[in-house]
């Protein structure tokens, strides 16, 4: 490792160092304030660092990484997302009886490993990416121990990833056995060697698949989601719905380039059933659902599925259409997650759909924000999930992916309807009067503020998506 | 001034954003005025500035994108303007009159209590129509269009609590609703034909591509029609406009007068190298045209609502234009279109100032003698009548539509049917105008008067009153002064018209003529109306049948009523319970059933769920292994 390899890993250098920095301040005095200010400060701190590589920057770091513009997109936007989901943690946490400090630590490294894994280039780094996110999510989840559902979803979460991770790694030493290599390059190059492709390789491949599946929560890997998303403080369920998945399909990406996957039949057929399976699935569970974290676990499940439309097109168009969607999935999951945060009290979280009743008229903002939200993931125009949802189906029609498109039109009208039900019921005039003990008020205005800059975002992509489009294009 | 044109269609925009957003009770009424009528005075001042520029430099701006929404692929979607002399004078005629209307309304209103709401929507509409003239491509121009049909529902029904306003609002509507469906259509055809919306490309691309008089010019064209039918309430899509008078007066001056109607006249303007194209939807524009001129007019004279009467005029004049367009005189109907807009907001604004005065009294034959009650009102709305009625020599009106019937004669592709319905329907304008004015203003007084008009409702009427006497000057005809200023702006953009051989020498015969039946007509009105009430009585009671036929509008609401309306609530009654629907149905049970069988397998015990990665997992390796590259 030399100079210039340190200088493209300081990003990386200065989400652990800020971990290290929250170490010291809590052992010398617990104080949520001196956190949370150290934890946004560093990672506003790292995104202005980022800021100052060149778009075409590359450099490899042997075997394990490499830092070009995909991953620095990757990264900048992991960046903004954990920022975010750290503006919203204070006032949510502030709240609550726990030690709060210990969490903005397991924040930091889970994104940390995220970061590892989508410049990595190599199975070592994948794994350890992978797992140092996912042992963090582990405590996320369980955060709130007292509450009754929170360590039930901790525990399925750890049972079940490492169950998965289990697979993941038997498939990483399947096509270790049999081709020798573990960077993605070395096996992308044995495959365009060899003509057969030993049974071996392909069931590694398969396993490879059901790793990746059970972090994204497509079909049939996702029935944790739902119990997750419920269980855990809803700060860290935007976490898990955006960071950790996003995560995941950017290395799929780099790995289905590397080994450009998107040429055997098998597999683009594969992710076509998974993808299909997903939005129905989804969509349909999410029809009768009554709880709103666990509608957005099902809504989340058919957008991976969307997702993988894009993913499938392959090519610059799809790699294109891929990032562009995961940057508005974000904006609008974080905002929504964001606004359940901000209504949430003490003793739970703001989750049923009734208790969003009438919320138009006690707090019209709030309301209006959370129905741009919801009007974005279900793909209307002037937002940016209209833009995304158009990219991925221009992508698939490009590619002649018509059953794909059709299901993914067919699913975006069963959505609408879920969608559209939270809205009529916030803009029910049958005043609720809650009487929730409200902190001081200053402690709002930061999630407010982080939810209008969402909200603004996502009308600004949605009616001027072209300087996000030329960033990415550039990038890819 | 390349660099603000974007600013003349965004400002009204803006303006119509605070209004909305700030809404009735959050800004003083000082406040909503400044906003309102702000924004259009801007836009009016940019639009002179653009004006002067032009006509000393004689540049225009040409095309500017304001924004690239997005471009995926070879699919890119600006939002871009095209300014030509064309759409500078629909520009300058929206922005003008406009920001007078809005001044106007100011006083008008200024009692009602949703005095913000009422000028969100003015902004809201005058923006809309920019971007109707100023848009570039047709997509653009079918926002503005849909936008201008959405602000004038929402005015025709400003007074919605009464349930009739209400119902005109929709019906007007609904109504223009089956023209924007052939413009639609118009649209997919031209894009299938010639792969582009751009006016421009349109204009170069489609004379290369098809013959003069084949099918598929002729029928976009014919499509094209029937958007501008609807919209500018011609024959036979016209029996929205006198309802529309329900809203206020404002309103049917600046939409149903001065400028939403007149859309129809742009888009085909507009279009005019397809119509070139297609000399047999040309020749439907006139007949269109000459039909709907004779049979508003007839309507006209035996109305008793003051403002119907001025409805059924405009959709008479309007008639004219489209006579106009249809015998390849273009620059006479953008000229007619012009000081009709001045006189005719003029006549609706006055018509405003009575109405008010009278407490909401519409009925002319409960007014009377207010000439000398009301001298200002009365001095304007003379004036007006004169250039609606198109008194020789000295009214706007008449140097723009005596340049119609002659050339009615003289065009190539004229005929003798047009020449004649133009001349008669002159006539009749001019007895039913006066008849107006000699049943409002002379006579015995019948109402009292019980408010008088104040400074921000007169200053509007003398200015709107200046052009309508003088605006003509600027295009007299060979016969005597010979000036062309108008339609030397038009030189590149609108072709001109060709005259048949050897007509020039009866052109003054013709002026003089329609000249005297003018004067006739107004004669008559007179003597039926001012000095033998009586003998008025007698012809309307012997031809009851034929009034009260006309004044139905011809009855062509009872017509639509008894072939379409009936029908087709018959077949809804009896089709109450769609077996279509029952398919629909079907899906939402099947996706609720399938919802309830999928949210058992959510039972949250973790061995299940540990199944289902099992299950899947050896799925996919079967997968895989079996179906191997």
């Amino acid at each position: 490792m030399n100079r210039s390899d340190l200088y493209s890993l300081t990003p990386l250098l200065i989400l652990s160092s800020a971990a290290i920095l929250n170490f010291f301040s809590i052992s010398i005095k617990r104080n949520h304030k001196v956190i949370f200010a150290i934890t946004v400060l560093s990672l506003i701190g790292d995104f202005i660092f980022l800021t100052s590589y060149s778009l075409y920057h590359q450099q490899h770091i042997d075997p394990l990484l490499v830092v070009d513009g995909f991953g620095i997109f990757n990264i900048g936007l992991i960046l903004l997302t954990t920022l975010v989901v750290a503006l919203m943690s204070y006032a949510y946490f502030e709240q609550r009886e726990e030690r709060k400090e210990e969490y903005y630590i397991l924040l930091i490294l889970a994104a940390l490993g995220a970061c590892i894994m989508v410049i990595s280039k190599h199975f070592v780094s994948f794994f350890l990416g992978l797992e140092v996110l996912s042992v963090s999510l582990y405590s996320l989840i369980a955060y709130l121990r007292t509450r009754e559902r929170s360590d039930e979803a901790g525990i399925k979460y750890l049972i079940l990833a490492a169950f998965s991770s289990a697979f993941l790694l038997f498939g990483m030493s399947l096509i270790y056995a049999t081709t020798g290599k573990m960077d993605f390059g070395g096996i992308g190059y044995y495959l365009t060697t060899t003509q057969d492709i030993p049974l071996i390789m392909m069931a590694g491949l398969g396993m490879l698949i059901v790793g990746a599946g059970f972090k994204l929560g497509v079909v049939p890997f996702h029935m944790w989601t739902p119990d997750v998303y419920e269980g855990a403080p809803t700060p860290v369920t935007a976490f898990i719905a955006t960071v950790s998945k996003g995560g995941m399909i950017a290395l799929l990406v780099r790995f289905f380039n590397a080994i450009n996957g998107y040429q055997y039949e098998s597999f683009t057929n594969l992710f076509t059933v998974l993808s299909i399976a997903s939005m129905f699935v989804g969509n349909i569970l999410a029809l009768r659902q009554t709880n709103l974290k666990r509608i957005l676990a099902y809504s989340s499940i058919s957008h991976i599925g969307y997702l993988l439309v894009a993913f499938l097109s392959g090519g610059s168009m799809g790699a294109q259409a891929t990032t562009f969607y995961l940057v508005a999935y974000f904006i609008t999951t974080l905002g929504a997650f964001g606004i359940i945060a901000t209504l949430s009290d003490q003793h739970r979280d703001a989750e049923l759909i009734d208790d969003y009743r009438g919320l138009l008229w006690r707090r019209p903002l709030t309301a209006v924000a959370f129905s741009a939200m919801l009007l974005s993931l279900a793909g209307i125009p002037l937002t940016a999930g209209f833009i995304a949802k158009f990219y991925v189906i221009t992508a698939g029609i490009g590619t002649q992916h018509w059953l794909l498109v059709f299901c993914l039109v067919v699913n975006s009208v069963i959505g609408l309807y879920y969608y559209i039900k939270i809205i009529a019921v916030m803009f029910d005039q049958k005043l609720q009067i809650k009487s929730a003990k409200e902190l001081h008020p200053l402690v709002y205005v930061i999630s407010s503020v982080t939810i209008a800059v969402l909200a603004v975002f996502l009308f600004w992509l949605g009616v001027s998506p072209e300087g996000m489009l030329s960033l990415i294009d550039d990038v890819i | 001034m390349k660099d603000f044109l974007w600013l003349i269609p965004t400002l009204p925009f803006l303006g119509a954003c605070i209004l909305i957003i700030s809404g009735n009770a959050n800004l003083p009424r000082r406040a909503v005025s400044i906003v309102g009528c702000g924004s259009v005075g801007a836009a009016a001042i940019l639009t002179i500035v653009i004006m002067i520029d032009f006509l000393t430099t004689g540049q225009i701006p040409e095309y500017t994108v304001i924004v690239n929404w997005f471009s995926v692929d070879n699919l890119s979607v600006p939002i871009a303007l095209h300014l030509d002399t064309l759409s500078l004078v629909f520009v300058f005629v929206i922005t003008f009159v406009g920001f007078l209307i809005h001044v106007y309304s100011i006083e008008f209103m200024h009692h009602d209590e949703s005095f913000a709401r009422f000028f969100a929507y003015l902004n809201l509409f005058v923006s809309a129509m920019l971007m109707l003239v100023l848009a570039d491509s047709l997509i653009l121009m079918y926002l503005g269009w849909e936008g201008v049909g959405l602000c004038s529902y929402l005015l025709i029904g400003f007074w919605y609590e009464e349930e009739k306003n209400g119902y005109a609002a929709r019906k007007a509507f609904i109504i223009t609703r089956i023209g924007d469906t052939a413009l639609a259509v118009g649209l997919f055809m031209l894009f299938a034909e010639l792969g582009t919306l751009r006016i421009q490309d349109i204009l170069t691309l489609a004379p290369q591509q098809w013959a003069t008089g084949s099918t598929t010019p002729v029928t976009i064209c014919l499509l094209l029609l029937g958007g501008a039918v609807g919209k500018s309430a011609q024959f036979p899509l016209q029996t929205w406009l006198p309802d529309a008078m329900a809203g206020p007066s404002p309103v049917s001056a600046l939409i149903h007068a001065a400028t939403m109607v007149t859309a129809g006249v742009y888009l085909i303007a507009r279009m005019n190298g397809l119509y070139v194209l297609a000399p047999q939807a040309q020749l439907w524009v006139g007949i269109v045209g000459a039909i709907t001129l004779l049979i508003a007019g007839c309507s006209a004279l035996t109305q008793y609502d003051l403002k119907r009467v001025l409805a059924y005029s405009t959709i008479s004049q309007i008639g004219y234009m489209f006579l106009a367009l249809g015998i390849g005189a273009w620059s006479s109907a953008v000229f007619h279109f012009m000081i009709h807009a001045f006189f005719k907001a003029l006549l609706f604004l006055a018509a405003g100032a009575v109405i008010m005065a009278l407490h909401h009294e519409h009925d002319m034959f409960k007014m009377g003698g207010l000439r000398k009650q009301m001298p200002a009102v009365f001095a304007t709305f003379l004036i007006g009548s004169a250039s609606l009625a198109a008194l020789p020599l000295i009214s706007a009106g008449f140097y723009s539509k005596d340049q119609i019937i002659w050339l009615s004669f003289a065009s190539q592709q004229s005929n003798i049917w047009f020449f004649l319905a133009a001349v008669v329907g002159a006539f009749i304008t001019a007895i039913y105008t006066f008849r107006m004015v000699f049943l409002t203003f002379y006579g015995e007084a019948k109402t009292s008067v019980s408010h008088m008009p104040g400074n921000l409702i007169t200053q509007p009427l003398v200015i709107l009153a200046v052009l309508a006497l003088f605006a003509g000057f600027i295009e007299l005809p060979h016969t005597f002064g010979h000036v062309t200023l108008f339609s030397d702006l038009f030189s590149t953009t609108l072709p001109p018209v060709t005259l048949r051989p050897n007509v020039e020498s009866h052109e003054w015969i013709i002026q003089t003529s329609t000249g005297l039946l003018t004067l006739v007509g107004i004669a008559m009105a007179y003597y039926f109306y001012v000095i033998q009430p009586k003998i008025a009585d007698d012809i309307h009671a012997s031809t009851i049948e034929t009034h009260r036929f006309w004044y139905a509008g011809w009855r062509f609401d009872s017509l639509y009523d008894a072939i379409i309306v009936k029908p087709i609530l018959f077949f809804a009654r009896v089709n109450k319970h769609d077996f279509i629907d029952k398919l629909y149905s079907a899906l939402v049970e099947l996706s609720e059933m399938m919802s309830a069988l999928f949210s058992r397998s959510q039972n949250g015990i973790l061995r299940w769920y540990i199944m289902g990665i099992v299950a899947g997992a050896v799925i996919i390796i079967t997968f895989t292994l079996i179906i191997t590259p």
